[in-house]
């Protein structure tokens, strides 16, 4: 009933605007990096409800008479680039989080002010 | 053909990673770049021709990727393949990891491959490859101290591709497809107010990527650290940022005339300023150099976007003359922090004593970054100028003279007495010679052959007059008297500069301004 | 249902924003790419679900782990400060923010495109994967067919994160293989579970590699599942003997054999040469090989990430010890 309301695929936006908000409030890198893994999550909802919506069948076909109605089918094509964007994207935070670590060892925090102004800091010793 | 220039790379870097040892991979990294660059200059001759176009897996109707190699984007390749065979003999005696000869080999393929794709998904996979190599090349010498800007740049190149990836799904829902060629065909008859968000979001990204206001502030701060290698730096700064233009040449002709020109023009001139105000405060001579990057590609994008077909040659020809300047000037600057162990702009003097063919090829990228007459700069200067309107051939030149001045600043480094700061007074190291001299040879000689360079590498036929060059060259005196004025009596020990100087953005201030950027984006575009 | 589901997402999203104990959050965030996943399923797309629910549990890994080590062990850490009720800063921290997200996502909606969804790719490519790639999952063959140059490069980019992960991670040294039992408090209960289901995930990822052509699931998908079994290997058996150097060898040995493949199947178009009556057992054997190629080395990968960010925790500790030792 609520798809009568608004449309689905709004709300894979108004996930993009949650997290573009966590992304500018959080002082926490932390909550930054899972902020930006949900932004990935909503433009990849986004790019799913293009080529389909609820109850559609998955774009493998089993017999040539099953594609007579091909828009049962939900489109191959976005799937498959989001699997891409979604190995991207685990590959880089696997990177982040390492960075991550390093900071930490180095500040003992994570939070975004402190380590900014220790960071200021050294760099006007230099 | 193309698919193998990208691949073949991967594949030999791969096999370079996992099979040889440390010493040999230099040497078989060096002798495989030549052959690169050797491979990219037939590619400049063989777009003489027109354009190759090449389809991954021969699967038409844009079921697969096509790959397609034009003018523009050979002289892109050539460019790219010179600057890394010159940072990679530079870095020959820098370090003996086979992981860096690997990482560098990867990102030369990914820009390659950016050049030469007409494919819009492809552009995403590529642009995040090359941005992440970049990012751990920066962060190779693992001081601590860099991670910070290196994570903070990291996260914001990924926000800023988010914005990307959702502007392509709403090209693909438009049109169907994503080959560059359907789209902006498609895109030619839809309708205009269904393309402002695409467009506002895709162009968001890209701006980022260029690093023009206001998303700039983190490409400077990863550059700053003493410990991120210069050669690197010099790609980031010579190469890696002009493929992001030439992605914004590429973007804009896919909405074709729904593109807004005059929207980028503001925003060349302000990222411009800003840039040469910026980089005039500074007193670290790396950071002077890396927020000039900024005010450069602003003047590119001024070239480009002001419409004329003399321009635009004139900001193609820039993207070159700077791309050579700059990573002239970088690797300089690695010789002589190695020789005096600080960076600081008033603490370093007589370069030209201490190291005289150092000095003699900063001097020349210092002419040539100036716009000096017969040097490589004044020719693309010259060609952005020349047919714009009159008002804004005045702000180009308020730039140059901006451009000036920093670097009569920069420039006190090379004269004076050698102050005797520690290291060795020598240049011994041949490998790091060579490549910086045949840079500054060709800042020359990229000044002088001008007009007939341009001419080979954009297939075009523009000719300088004599008059209008020495008026140009006239122009550039004056302002150099004016810049030497204004910087004795009112840049030097200015307060407002000082405090200019330690303008700093955090991560999420700066992902605001991305955000400001795509509501103003959207508000010129879809309702001025 | 789906609607059900999406209001659910909105919901733990918002409760990320709000929270601010380290647990909670990731417990949440656990929880969110779980409805993500179900989400997925419902919209036709298995494959992603698949994808999405594997990348969800490696990350919720990575992050308790990272977390573990800085703020301890205990649910109450605070990673920021709650909201502070002084009026002044709540406009900085909360209401500037949030009136400037509200009204780019008011501009974002007036300028939304109301138009329908081209389908000229989608009705191409449905009828002609199976003749032009083989097998029957459509999103398999897109992978590994039509666009394998852009997986070329998603396998590139995850080698580069191995290289770049074991690069900066400061614990060079061989803390890889030294054989002492992990420092995990192991639950009794846990592990005899994950001894019990340990051999039914290698199965369960091997079924879905091997069959990622002709149905649900691929290379990509176990690979994930591969790379399960071994760090369920990990807690059960408390030990940590598997040499990561030669993993990561090992998965770029098998990037070079994807990219041979590639090149002689697509690029070169081997099929061509071949008779029409081989052409489908051909097609079947190149879609399979790919799949395993791709399983392997994603299970490489993610097993030499994981390794590396335990290795971190037990480095560090080698290392103080050695500088206790120095110094006294």
């Amino acid at each position: 009933m609520i798809a009568n309301i608004i449309p689905l695929d709004y709300f894979a936006v108004i996930m993009f605007f949650i997290s573009f908000f966590g992304i500018i409030t959080s002082r926490n890198i932390i909550k930054s990096i899972i902020f930006i893994l949900l932004m990935q999550t909503a433009v990849i909802m986004f790019w799913l409800f293009l080529g389909a919506r609820y109850g559609t069948a998955p774009p493998i076909v089993y017999e040539l008479g099953m594609l007579d109605d091909l828009s049962a089918f939900a489109d191959p094509m976005p799937q498959a680039l989001m699997l891409t964007a979604i190995i991207i994207g685990v590959s880089v935070t696997a990177i982040n989080i390492t960075m991550l670590n390093a900071l930490f060892r180095k500040y003992k925090t994570a939070d975004w002010l402190i380590i900014s102004d220790i960071a200021r800091k050294e760099e006007s010793d230099d | 053909m193309l698919t193998y220039f990208v691949v073949i790379p991967v594949l030999i870097a791969s096999l370079l990673f996992v099979f040889s040892d440390n010493k040999s991979a230099r040497v078989l990294a060096i002798i495989l770049q030549t052959a690169f660059t050797a491979f990219s200059f037939y590619l400049v001759l063989l777009t003489r021709g027109g354009d190759t176009v090449t389809i991954v897996g021969g699967y038409i109707d844009f079921l697969g990727i096509y790959l397609r190699i034009y003018s523009v984007s050979a002289v892109f390749m050539l460019l790219t393949s010179i600057i890394f065979l010159v940072v990679a003999v530079y870095s020959f005696n820098m370090t003996d990891s086979r992981t860096f000869w690997f990482l560098l080999f990867i990102l030369e393929a990914a820009l390659t491959g950016l050049y030469f794709t007409r494919d819009l998904f492809n552009i995403f996979v590529l642009v995040e490859v090359s941005t992440v190599v970049v990012i751990i090349l920066l962060m190779f010498n693992r001081e601590r101290r860099q991670m910070f800007g290196g994570m903070v740049f990291l996260m914001l190149n990924i926000v800023a591709m988010q914005f990307y990836l959702l502007g392509l799904a709403y090209v693909y829902k438009l049109t169907g497809a994503f080959d560059i060629a359907y789209v902006s065909d498609a895109i030619a008859l839809s309708d205009r107010a269904d393309l402002i968000l695409p467009y506002a979001l895709i162009m968001t990204a890209i701006a980022f990527k260029c690093s023009i206001i206001p998303l700039f502030s983190f490409t400077p701060k990863t550059q700053l650290y003493p410990a991120a290698p210069c050669a690197v730096a010099a790609i980031l700064s010579g190469v890696q940022i002009k493929t992001n233009v030439y992605l914004f040449i590429r973007l804009q002709e896919v909405f074709g005339s729904f593109a807004s020109h005059d929207f980028f023009l503001v925003v060349g001139i302000a990222a411009s300023i800003t840039g040469v105000i910026l980089a005039i405060s500074q007193t670290n001579i790396k950071m002077i150099l890396a927020y000039h990057t900024m005010s450069q590609v602003g003047l590119i994008i001024i070239g480009l976007s002001s419409g004329g077909y003399y321009s635009q040659i004139g900001g193609l020809y820039h993207v070159v003359s700077h791309g050579i300047f700059k990573s002239a000037l970088f690797l300089t600057a690695g010789i002589i922090y190695r020789s005096y162990g600080t960076c600081d702009v008033y603490k370093i003097k007589g370069v030209l004593k201490r190291l005289p063919l150092t000095g003699v090829v900063t001097l020349a990228a210092v002419l040539g970054i100036t716009g000096a007459p017969l040097f490589i700069g004044s020719v693309s200067k010259y060609f952005i100028s020349y047919d714009v309107p009159t008002w804004l051939m005045w702000t180009t030149n308020i730039i140059s003279l901006g451009t000036i001045i920093s670097f009569i600043k920069y420039s006190g480094i090379l004269f004076g007495k050698d102050n005797g700061l520690q290291g060795k007074a020598v240049e011994t190291d041949k490998w790091r010679i060579i490549p910086t001299t045949a840079l500054g040879i060709m800042c020359l000689a990229g000044g002088v052959f001008g007009q007939q360079l341009i001419n080979f590498l954009f297939d075009a036929n523009v000719s300088i007059s004599l008059s209008s060059y020495l008026e140009k060259s006239l122009i550039f005196f004056a302002s150099l008297a004016i810049g030497y004025l204004i910087y004795k009596y009112a840049v030097k020990g200015n307060q407002v500069l000082k405090r200019l100087a330690n303008l700093n953005f955090s991560f999420k201030s700066v992902c605001m301004s991305m955000g400001v950027f795509f509501g103003l984006t959207l508000i010129f575009v879809g309702i001025l | 249902m789906l609607e059900v589901l999406l209001v659910l997402w909105i919901v733990l999203a918002m409760l990320i924003v709000f929270e601010n104990k380290a647990y909670r959050i990731i417990v949440y965030f656990g929880i969110f790419s779980l409805i993500t996943a179900v989400c997925y399923l419902f919209l036709g797309a298995p494959d992603v679900a698949m994808a999405e629910a594997g990348i969800s549990a490696f990350s919720t890994i990575f992050f308790v782990i990272c977390i573990e080590r800085y703020y301890g062990r205990k649910g109450q850490t605070l990673v920021e400060k709650p909201i502070s009720i002084a009026l002044g800063k709540r406009f900085a921290k909360i209401v500037l923010p949030l009136t400037f997200t509200i009204g780019l996502f008011v501009l974002f909606i007036h300028f939304m495109p109301d138009t329908s969804v081209s389908t000229y790719l989608k009705e191409l490519y449905l009828l002609r994967f199976m003749e032009d790639i083989g097998g029957q999952n459509a999103v398999n063959a897109i992978l590994a067919g039509y666009r394998v140059y852009d997986t070329l490069f998603e396998a590139l980019i995850l080698v580069i994160s191995v290289v770049a992960v074991s690069h900066m991670s400061w614990s060079d040294k061989t803390y890889v293989s030294d054989g002492r039992p992990s420092d995990i408090e192991g639950s009794k209960m846990a592990v005899l579970t994950m001894r019990i289901i340990c051999p039914l995930i290698l199965l369960f990822g091997a079924y879905i590699i091997a069959n990622g052509h002709i149905s649900a699931g691929g290379g990509f998908q176990g690979g994930l599942a591969v790379a399960s079994f071994f760090i369920c290997r990990y807690f059960i058996y408390d030990i940590y003997d598997i040499p990561v150097k030669k993993v990561i060898k090992l998965e770029e040995l098998i990037f070079i054999n994807i990219i041979v493949a590639a090149i002689i199947a697509i690029f070169v178009g081997a099929a061509a040469y071949l008779p029409a009556e081989f052409r489908e057992i051909y097609q079947g054997a190149y879609l399979l090989t790919m799949n395993i190629l791709i399983g392997l080395k994603v299970a490489c990968g993610f097993f030499i990430l994981f390794y590396r960010y335990i290795a971190i925790e037990r480095g560090e500790e080698t290392n103080l010890n050695v500088n206790k030792g120095v110094k006294s």
